[in-house]
């Protein structure tokens, strides 16, 4: 009996310290956000208190004279058409790959899969060059469209799994009644297929949101920088200098992907098994 | 919105549908051509799509490795195997492969061991566990940059929380950055914090989907916990591990932005990965051809990672069709 509370015991302080291993970087972050430029370097370790007009200063400094808003409507601007796009192009494709079976259609899956596992330097040249040569550097077209390209092998690997979740029989009675695939998919097949295409739009957002090594040299121009662009060209300075500055572009870069995350937690946990554990 | 790409592709979906008509067809397959014209509209425009934007680039690349730009002129020379030949005569791209394989190999054992580790452990029901779980999910989300700039506040030498915890722990002070021996392992841990959960997920949904039956037997016959994880769970459970394993480390060997973001490839290039390689002869030195012979490289052992994770899920695909 007191083996067992011993060992309940020690599994708590094991679980407070992975929440501790999991948030340390994070409230370390936000503390040192909080903090005057000096007040970093000479309080060791940082104690947290409020001093309002401190915090206001870092905050107004990013968002007023950093244009932080400015970059967080260039990302929602992108993210949100790239990944309507790469989802209204992908659902089609992981339909008809869950259901047809064509010519090649083994060969196709596996080559579009396989684009989501293939080093982004390796397209990142061409298709910098490519958005050069036709004029859309420094427009959101230009980081928009290179951008579906990497949405759509996500997508599709995510939706395939939804799709063959869902019994053929509902196919089959639809074409019974004179439906033909498109009319099944969009008409029969999407309501049910809902939560897929959330997990699927779950991690175009994360993922695009995220994405700097292409966009970094499509865009040069600050006012069309996306949010991570913007970081990078601040945060990647050997070691920055204004660390209260840096910790609060940090804090903000992060703020709405873990306000996003927290939404659609649930989603992302099927996401990442989407592929690893078909029920 | 200036942006061809909406405009073009959405009315295309939807017109299609549109115009076909409704007919009644009392047979359940249709015939040939229409099947073939199905199959077009559901898969062309995603086909066509990767075709420009993704066959096109990799294509172009591998034209490109056997170039060299000269950037006065605006011009690309044919130099046929120069490049590669003179990357794997260098001592840098050795090193930089050195990295590489670090941060894929000794990554991803950490995170597996790690991974599977947290997946048994929350698997005995703790209140809050939930929570925790919620939490340590929201690494893998974050921008690396950010990621990068967390770990350098909490290493940073001077003023750093782990150093002031290293220094009262009797450690002393550890150049975690600016040690070049030490660096490539700070990256190892930096990436452990950010994707140990993501094979702890893959690894706890199918733990969770386990048949109770299973541990119920085992405990009537007498296991204790550690052979019961042993010879019953761990097996059960190696699919999911095989596959997390395999994922993670196709993702590993490419990593780019927590290199950028940590470690800039330093101290002295103690740090450079293939992609921070390629990316910076890219996009920092302009020698386009160098740097598409590096991400061939990559681009032919990431085909080998990729055909040994289509294996492992195709074994998977036949073991729920039986």
């Amino acid at each position: 009996m007191s083996t067992r509370v011993f060992g309940r015991i020690v599994s708590y302080i094991v679980l407070v310290l992975i929440a501790i291993i999991g948030a340390a970087p994070f409230i370390y972050l936000l503390i040192l956000s909080f903090k005057s430029r000096l007040d970093i370097i000479i309080e060791v370790p940082p104690t947290l208190h409020f001093n309002w007009a401190t915090i206001k200063e870092n905050y107004s400094t990013v968002i007023d004279e950093g244009h932080y808003l400015t970059y967080v409507k260039n990302s929602i601007i992108v993210t949100g058409i790239a990944t309507t796009i790469g989802l209204v192009l992908g659902v089609p494709a992981a339909y008809a790959f869950s259901r047809l079976r064509f010519r090649g259609s083994d060969t196709w899956s596996s080559t579009i899969l396989s684009f989501r596992f293939m080093p982004p330097v390796a397209v990142a040249i061409p298709i910098f060059l490519m958005i050069h040569w036709v004029g859309l550097a420094n427009t959101a077209t230009g980081l928009i469209l290179p951008y579906i390209a990497f949405t759509l092998p996500l997508v599709v690997w995510i939706m395939i799994g939804f799709f063959d979740e869902i019994p053929r029989e509902i196919d089959e009675a639809a074409m019974i009644d004179g439906l033909t695939r498109p009319q099944i998919l969009f008409k029969v097949l999407l309501p049910l297929v809902r939560p897929g295409i959330i997990v699927a739009a779950t991690f175009g957002v994360i993922f695009i949101w995220n994405e700097f090594l292409v966009g970094l040299y499509i865009i040069s121009q600050q006012d069309k920088e996306t949010i991570p662009i913007a970081a990078s060209s601040l945060l990647t300075v050997e070691s920055p200098i204004e660390w209260n500055i840096a910790a609060t572009v940090g804090i903000l870069t992060v703020i709405p992907i873990l306000l996003f995350s927290i939404v659609v937690q649930r989603y992302i946990v099927r996401g990442i098994t989407a592929g690893a554990v078909r029920q | 919105m200036p942006d061809i790409s909406s405009s073009d592709e959405r009315p295309e979906v939807a017109t299609a549908v549109a115009s076909e008509p409704v007919v009644n067809r009392p047979k359940r397959l249709a015939s040939p051509t229409q099947r073939r014209g199905e199959t077009l509209l559901l898969l062309g425009p995603c086909a066509l799509y990767l075709i420009v934007f993704s066959v096109y680039p990799l294509v172009a690349s591998l034209g490109r490795s056997f170039m060299d730009y000269n950037q006065r002129e605006n011009t690309w020379t044919w130099v046929g195997f120069r490049n590669y030949s003179e990357l794997f005569h260098s001592h840098e791209f050795a090193n930089t492969i050195q990295n590489t394989l670090t941060l894929t190999f000794a990554g991803v054992a950490i995170q597996v061991v790690l991974g599977t580790a947290l997946a048994l452990f929350f698997n005995q029901q703790l209140r809050g566990a939930t929570i925790v779980r919620g939490i340590i999910v929201l690494p893998m989300l974050l921008t690396p940059i950010v990621v990068g700039l967390m770990w350098r506040a909490l290493l940073n030498p001077e003023w750093g929380l782990l150093n002031w915890v290293g220094v009262k722990l009797g450690f002393g002070y550890i150049g975690w950055l600016s040690d070049p021996s030490l660096a490539i392992w700070t990256l190892v841990i930096v990436d452990s914090w950010q994707w140990t959960p993501f094979v702890f997920v893959i690894v706890y949904a199918r733990l969770q989907a386990l048949p109770h039956e299973v541990f119920e037997a085992g405990s009537v016959d007498g296991a204790n916990w550690f052979q019961r994880t042993l010879y019953l769970t761990l097996p059960l459970l190696m699919p999911a591990i095989v596959f997390a394993a395999v994922f993670r480390a196709i993702d590993a060997f490419r990593t780019f932005d927590l290199v950028y973001g940590l470690t800039n490839g330093g101290p002295v290039q103690a740090t450079s990965t293939l992609s921070f390689e390629a990316f910076q002869n890219g996009f920092e030195f302009q020698r386009y051809g160098y740097a598409s012979a590096v991400s061939y490289v990559m681009v032919i052992a990431a085909a080998v990672g990729i055909t040994v994770l289509f294996k492992v899920v195709k074994v998977r695909r036949v073991d729920l069709a039986t």
